[in-house]
């Protein structure tokens, strides 16, 4: 039998986010904000002075995370680190890409709707964006 | 005998394959309404919360005030424990779930399942679980759960003051109300996937 992604059933798994102020605050209301015991949250608030590496560390750090199950990421974000997150393919934490207030959804670029456009399509994605 | 017996298979064979590709259509499409329903709600809730800006003040709406001490979040998500070969994961929403409590049961859980349907659209169907009340620990009289629903939304309210504007609390609704869309989109995703690894499944046995 092939190697199955392994599952992992948590009795309350995290959502975390990378996302600009606003969209924070907003989830962060809605109860979604967790801080442990060393000061780690599970967001990180985008803005003018995040650098790529910066989202790219937290991008890493939240889908290896055990206690994460969703992940929240902006899509302009998103744009930013695209490489890691079309390769990206574990069931667990699903990515979603949302969009933000500057910034409307594009279905062009969601990384669940270029991984199934191939079904419509013999052209590859990245040969489209290129 | 025999023929008649292959051409059935064949049937029953192109049928698997048709409602593959229907899965995976209607997915796609519950898909794409989901992410449009989600923005406007998410418009909905910035402008809300701009408007809170606006009355309070931008200093008393920044991340400056967020509460960086350790806690536990209130909205957490339970997911199902499955074979991904055989079936997409599901993800479920629990809300204000009280952080203090070790137990899930405790507190006021509102949970939405959503499983996916492929003859329709998708609407998520909400279960409310009668919550069992908190015991309290210096023995006086017990918290009822929509008090305490009330105390979890007042307490990350109260993170920009004590009086905050009523706006700030239609935000806190809006952002509810995308969380809720947000794991239904999940949900669906994890469908979407599925049936697209079915449907590619088809396609190579067919080559």
């Amino acid at each position: 039998m092939a190697n199955k992604p392994q599952i992992r059933t948590n009795s309350s798994a995290l959502i975390a986010m990378i996302a600009d102020e606003d969209t924070i605050t907003g989830f962060l209301l809605a109860g979604v904000g967790n801080v442990d015991l060393r000061r780690k949250t599970n967001y990180l608030i985008v803005d003018s002075k995040t650098t790529v590496k910066q989202i790219e560390d937290a991008f890493k750090d939240f889908t290896a995370r055990e206690d994460i199950a969703i992940v929240l990421i902006s899509q302009y974000v998103a744009n930013m680190i695209r490489f890691l997150v079309d390769s990206y393919n574990k069931p667990i934490p699903a990515i979603l890409e949302i969009p933000s207030k500057d910034h409307p959804y594009d279905p062009a670029h969601d990384s669940v709707l270029s991984r199934v456009k191939y079904l419509f399509s013999s052209e590859s994605v990245a040969s489209d964006r290129r | 005998m025999q023929i008649s017996e292959n051409s059935t298979e064949l049937t029953d064979k192109f049928m698997e394959v048709d409602h593959h590709v229907l899965n995976f259509l209607d997915s796609m499409d519950t898909y794409l309404i989901l992410m449009d329903s989600l923005s406007s709600t998410l418009r909905q809730g910035w402008l809300e919360l701009a408007s809170a800006r606006h009355s309070m003040g931008a200093a008393r709406v920044s991340s400056t005030l967020f509460n960086l001490k350790s806690h536990h979040a209130s909205t957490t998500l339970e997911i199902d424990d499955v074979d991904t070969n055989v079936e997409p994961p599901l993800f479920t929403l629990c809300k204000w779930v009280a952080s203090d409590d070790s137990e899930m049961n405790n507190g006021d859980a509102n949970r939405k399942d959503d499983e996916l349907s492929p003859a329709k659209p998708e609407t998520p169907r909400a279960r409310d679980e009668e919550p069992q009340a908190r015991r309290a620990e210096s023995g006086a009289s017990p918290v009822s759960p929509d008090g305490h629903v009330q105390q979890a939304r007042s307490r990350l309210l109260s993170m920009f003051g004590t009086l905050v504007s009523p706006k700030l609390r239609a935000t806190q609704t809006s952002f509810e109300k995308a969380m809720e869309m947000l794991v239904e989109i999940s949900n669906v995703r994890a469908s979407l996937l599925h049936a697209h690894n079915q449907v590619q499944k088809d396609v190579k046995a067919a080559k």
